[in-house]
């Protein structure tokens, strides 16, 4: 872009910080809808960024950190804008929005994640796991557990490539004295429900399925209330507190 | 770079530390994105102190810089998704979160009063001086004579405005917007 051309000018004042409210307001949409004045605000920031780094560095009061996980305490939900309707009483499985939400999610940290194998700084180790993290972060299948009658979501579960599955509460679940939640999965109707969790209370859990065949669409999990330790008999005997089937994500 | 002997050897070793922490925080934010908290955390615990720094030489004030970070780290986590690594590095796009929101901050609760004496401490040298000799930022401001440099560095680092400025410097407004324009186009030209 020109030195000279009004829009460069534009993306300069911008990050100066020269706008005043309405000319702000307008270039930060047409940071979101004009591909070219986007980069040239890019290569602006670029330019001036060692100014950045003359700042000295304050280290904020302790309390700051509270006040921002307090703040954002909620945001999880937002990210996942539907799980908020789901928790009101609609459920996820009709609102292509969650998934495909999901799906961008998945993808934007693949792409990432290539262009930083790109970038050729497979140098440092830290790097190198953190990359694996990333790569680990998108679950092939997603199962939304839902209760029957309520329509509540009351847990997701994950199941990622390298085979692990972890289930994810969204909501505390009560669990009387002397009893156990305990978490079932279904893929064959033949052979029945097979145990993979026995937990006293709502928490996240890594699930043990080493020993089953890999998650297929349309498996069945659920969470039942059963006697402490888990089920006498090997199979559910308590009431079903939350079911949903696997679903391919995006 | 303090001892002679160093100076040969050390220009790698920050870079090569620079591009690791740029991944681990597009990493985080990617991370972020996807609702995990935990990467909100590795941001704060690697830029907070920066950033703080950054609201401050705008707001001048310890509680107004917290309050700047504090906003800048709710959108952060919101808005983690809009980061797109093709477009920049995730340290800028941290730290133009952070300068908005100081800027913000600053135009609706905090202008320069005539009064405010900690505005009289600021200088645009100064800050000149402690960036890296090495950086192409410095030659090409230096390359620019004062006080058209100056307002560069008044307005991006301390938040100023054209009339801040024109105050500060006490030139016409037409004059200052000139310099503005001119010495930026200058810096494209000498940074490419």
């Amino acid at each position: 872009m020109s030195p000279h051309d009004a829009d460069n000018a534009m993306a300069a004042d911008y990050v100066m910080g020269l706008l005043d409210g309405a000319e702000q307001a307008a270039a930060e949409r047409r940071i979101e809808t004009d591909q070219s004045f986007a980069q040239a605000v890019s290569a602006w920031r670029a330019r001036l960024a060692d100014l950045d780094l003359t700042a000295e560095e304050t280290p904020p009061s302790p309390a700051l950190w509270q006040r921002i996980a307090d703040a954002t305490k909620i945001a999880p939900i937002d990210a996942l804008p539907s799980a908020r309707a789901a928790l009101r009483g609609t459920t996820l499985w009709d609102n292509i929005r969650f998934w495909r939400g999901l799906g961008i999610g998945g993808a934007f940290a693949a792409a990432l994640f290539a262009m930083i194998m790109i970038g050729a700084l497979a140098t440092s180790r830290q790097l190198r796991h953190d990359m694996l993290a990333l790569a680990q972060r998108k679950p092939i299948y997603v199962a939304v557990l839902v209760n029957d009658t309520t329509k509540e979501a009351g847990a997701i579960v994950n199941a990622f490539s390298n085979g692990r599955v972890e289930l994810i509460p969204l909501r505390p679940i009560e669990v009387p004295a002397g009893r156990s939640l305990q978490v079932w999965t279904l893929w064959d109707r033949a052979i029945g429900p097979k145990s993979i969790a026995i937990t006293g209370q709502s928490r996240t859990l890594q699930l043990d399925l080493e020993s089953l065949p890999e998650t297929v669409q349309d498996q069945l999990f659920e969470i039942t209330l059963e006697p402490e330790g888990g089920s006498p008999i090997g199979r559910p005997t308590g009431p079903i507190l939350f079911k949903g089937n696997a679903a391919r994500a995006l | 770079m303090t001892g002679n002997g160093t100076i040969t050897a050390s220009p790698q070793a920050p870079d090569l530390r620079d591009q690791e922490r740029e991944a681990q925080l597009a990493a985080a934010l990617a991370r972020c994105a996807a609702g995990d908290r935990t990467a909100l955390r590795v941001i704060y615990d690697s830029e907070a102190p920066r950033m703080v720094g950054i609201a401050r030489r705008i707001l001048f004030r310890q509680d107004l810089a917290e309050e700047a970070v504090h906003d800048a780290f709710i959108r952060i986590w919101r808005g983690a998704a809009g980061f797109d690594p093709r477009r920049g590095s995730a340290r800028g796009w941290l730290y133009a979160v952070v300068r908005n929101r100081a800027l913000s901050i600053h135009r609706d609760e905090h202008r320069y009063e005539a009064s405010d004496e900690s505005a009289g401490d600021v200088d645009s040298e100064t800050t000149l001086s402690r960036m890296p000799e090495a950086s192409a930022l410095r030659r090409c401001l230096e390359q620019i004579d004062r006080p058209r440099r100056d307002v560069v560095v008044l307005a991006y680092v301390h938040g100023m405005s054209h009339g801040e400025l024109a105050g500060r410097l006490k030139v016409p407004l037409g004059t200052v917007k000139s310099w503005v324009r001119r010495s930026l186009f200058a810096l494209q030209e000498c940074m490419g």
